[in-house]
């Protein structure tokens, strides 16, 4: 039996009024309400809930105000919460089986409005004989868009949906529709569509490009990425705003020292410094918000009896933060950072001259990236076999960060690669590149949570507070060992045979 | 997921309204509620204006044929359903009683519903019969209305006795005051001796009252309808003891 449609769309000239009208000369139905109603939509920045296959709305009116989750598609409902503001984080909502559905999908990152539709809805109960409600509907009649009905089956009356749902096929000639349209038509009188924004890497590259040319739009990119993400970072509206900036300034650096010639040196030399401090600008505050994130799991790891003594160094870090995040959004609003950034962009917007400075500009991008990351790899081989039980903790940050220069290359270059190998081979960096974060992770933490308690001691913090970090910086030292004990595993996954024939076949191929 | 049985006896002394009622206000606290209709008289599926019509009757019900979910109707109020009576429902007693252990059968019926349903009413015919023994097994709670005459201060001492001889013990009986009329002077007495004698009495007192009776004409629980009387302050208290005694 195929499925009921439950969502239908009026043509443009049919208000709700007379759809009501005419439908009264076919069926026994009662209006519940009609109000003037708004409806925001709700996702994060990034879409995590359209990608969860989840649509939340808001809609508020004078006698109702109703956050609700739905199915993108068919629009059933998931969760419902009757509330006044919408919260911005998960774990400000009220416990239950919204917040159960929410925090997964949303985890660090702000719940924000994407748009507001101002709409009359009309709620309306079909009956049967015995005056007995068969079937709800809504029908909203919108200012900008098409008017829409929405079934609202009841349990146990399929035959009397599948009677109303030909009745609104065959008499009236009704589209079905899906429950998204809504969200995707208001969007598009915004010039948006879902799921416009991801910090992932997406550049549709050509083998034969010049390679001057396809570095810059590489840069092009990560250009509109820092973009994208800097009032977010500027008004701290959540921490992946800072993080998705960082990404992309990171991922510039490494452009410019890995995509080696392509740019003259003397514009590689004036930008560099400039994304190197960028990078050293938004350092501390990141820092402290991945403390701030990981404060849960700190108290967790403490023994019952000190999980409330802890509490103290969640104070300090806030307002650690604050401070780190007023010092970055001043510098970020800076004419300096502007004038800078500015010379970058005017620089990638230049056309390209017909023969480059640099000499590696007029090879294919293909075959630029074949060598760099074939070196690259080379060289997190031999860094990597280099490595004993007995080496010193250095020589695995060098290690981490020539992996990430490699993952950089490999995530600029993918779409020149064909896209199960290449999915496979980032996979297998990421799985080794994952032990290696973690070590510095630890580490960086253990020392930070020391120097902090030095600082809190000054402010006459309660002994057992001390006493709670002193705990944690134990925990962060055994998690820091784990992650060091686990690499020689984790290098020994990377280099198996099979992940070297698939590098070797990959990245040593001819166009 | 709580099962509360609506029982007693006798006959006629508020069973339905009070599954019907306690089971609206369950729904309106958020409680994913179903009522499932014994009776094969249907009235509880009258007064949810469903018809009393199960496909398969009692003999597929029984038998596991059906899922009762597929048989469950939604009611016109949000998170209460409804599973309707049959006139077939009339001979449950014969059907249960060609099936080995039939005690645990509605009970076993029950159990799939137990993630769905936070509460689940039982509206049950009066008797002492094999259903209601089958009632017994699958109930958490035996709600029983009692009408404050000396006839039905019998049959609550005969409910209490057949309890203890058979050993029932996961069930808790839950006795209280039903359409008692303070006009009357032997209702008040025996509502105060009683409540003397049988502490375990809930407190809840329904009284006897025209907008109870009116569920009939309007065909609708009593807070479909009226929003304050005293009759829905019974039984919000009712409810309120009821959601407190569950342990």
């Amino acid at each position: 039996m195929t499925e009921n449609p439950s969502n239908f769309e009026l043509p443009s000239n049919l208000s709700a009024k007379k759809f009501i009208s005419k439908l009264t000369k076919e069926v026994d139905l009662q209006i519940v309400t009609q109000q003037y109603t708004i409806k925001t939509f709700y996702d994060t920045f990034d879409w995590r809930l359209y990608n969860a296959n989840m649509i939340c709305e808001f809609n508020h009116s004078q006698i109702i105000s109703r956050l609700a989750l739905n199915d993108n598609k068919k629009g059933h409902s998931i969760a419902s919460l009757d509330i006044e503001n919408v919260p911005s984080f998960s774990q400000e909502f009220p416990d239950g089986v919204f917040k159960q559905q929410i925090t997964p999908p949303l985890e660090m990152r702000a719940l924000l409005p994407l748009c507001h539709l101002p709409y009359e809805t009309y709620l309306i109960n079909i009956l049967n004989k015995d005056q007995k409600i068969v079937l709800r509907l809504q029908i909203d009649d919108y200012e900008f868009l098409k008017n829409r009905i929405q079934l609202h089956p009841l349990k146990g009356y399929d035959k009397a949906l599948q009677k109303f749902t030909s009745l609104l096929q065959d008499k009236f000639e009704l589209t079905p529709s899906t429950y998204s349209t809504v969200l995707e038509e208001a969007l598009k009188q915004q010039g948006r569509k879902p799921k416009d924004y991801s910090s992932k890497l997406a550049i549709k590259l050509k083998p034969d490009m010049r390679a001057d040319q396809a570095s810059n739009l590489i840069y092009k990119h990560l250009l509109q990425a820092i973009h994208t993400n800097e009032s977010g970072t500027i008004a701290d509206t959540d921490s992946e705003f800072l993080h998705d900036f960082r990404v992309a300034v990171r991922r510039t650096r490494s452009g410019l020292s890995q995509i080696k010639n392509t740019l003259p040196a003397e514009i590689v030399a004036k930008h560099a410094s400039f994304f190197a401090w960028l990078g050293q600008i938004t350092g501390p505050t990141r820092d402290l918000d991945v403390y701030l994130l990981s404060y849960p799991q700190y108290k967790d790891v403490l023994p019952l009896t000190l999980q409330d003594n802890i509490a103290p160094l969640h104070d300090f870090l806030i307002q650690k933060q604050k401070q780190a995040q007023k010092e970055l959004a001043e510098k970020l609003k800076s004419p300096e950072y502007n004038k800078q950034l500015l010379a970058w962009e005017e620089y990638l917007n230049e056309p390209l001259p017909k023969k480059s400075a640099a000499s590696q500009a007029d090879q294919t991008i293909f075959e630029l990236a074949n060598q760099r990351i074939w070196k690259v790899y080379q060289r997190v081989l031999k860094e990597g076999e280099a490595i004993t039980d007995s080496s010193p903790a250095e020589a695995l940050h060098d290690l981490r960060k020539t992996c990430k220069k490699l993952r950089y290359l490999m995530e600029f270059f993918q779409s020149l690669y064909p896209e199960t190998n290449i999915k496979l081979a980032i996979k297998s960096l990421k799985g080794f590149q994952s032990v290696l974060g973690d070590f510095q992770d630890y580490e960086v933490q253990e020392l930070s949570i020391k120097d902090f308690s030095d600082e809190m001691m000054r402010e006459q913090v309660p002994a057992n507070t001390l006493l709670a970090m002193g705990v944690l910086v134990q925990y962060l030292d055994t998690k820091k060992c784990e992650a060091r004990n686990h690499f020689s595993q984790q290098f020994s996954l990377f280099i198996e045979a099979k992940n070297k024939t698939m590098f070797k076949q990959l990245f040593t191929q001819k166009a | 997921m709580t099962i509360i049985a609506t029982y007693n006896i006798k006959g006629g002394v508020g069973k339905t309204s009070t599954a019907v009622n306690l089971a609206f206000l369950a729904a309106r606290n958020n409680y994913k509620t179903l009522v499932w209709d014994l009776d094969p008289q249907g009235a509880s599926s009258y007064y949810f204006r469903v018809k009393p019509k199960v496909k398969g009757g009692s003999k597929e019900l029984i038998a596991g044929d059906r899922e009762l979910d597929g048989l469950i109707k939604a009611t016109d109020f949000e998170n209460l359903d409804l599973l309707p009576a049959d006139f077939s429902f009339r001979n449950l007693d014969l059907v249960l009683d060609e099936r080995k252990k039939p005690t645990q059968r509605l009970k076993k019926l029950l159990a799939p519903l137990a993630k769905e349903y936070d509460f689940i009413f039982l509206d049950c015919p009066p008797n002492i019969s094999l259903l209601s023994e089958a009632i017994f097994e699958a109930s958490d709670l035996l709600l029983s209305p009692i009408i404050p005459t000396t006839l039905s201060l019998r049959t609550l001492e005969q409910l209490k006795k057949y309890i203890k001889d058979n050993n029932l013990k996961n069930i808790q009986l839950l006795p209280f005051f039903s359409m008692a009329d303070r006009r009357k002077k032997m209702h008040r007495e025996i509502i105060e001796t009683l409540a003397q004698q049988h502490p375990d009495i809930l407190q809840s007192i329904i009284p006897y009252a025209s907008d109870i009776e009116r569920m009939g004409w309007e065909r609708m629980p009593l807070g479909g309808y009226t929003k304050r009387s005293r009759s829905v302050e019974a039984y919000q208290s009712l409810w309120e003891e009821l959601l407190a005694s569950i342990k």
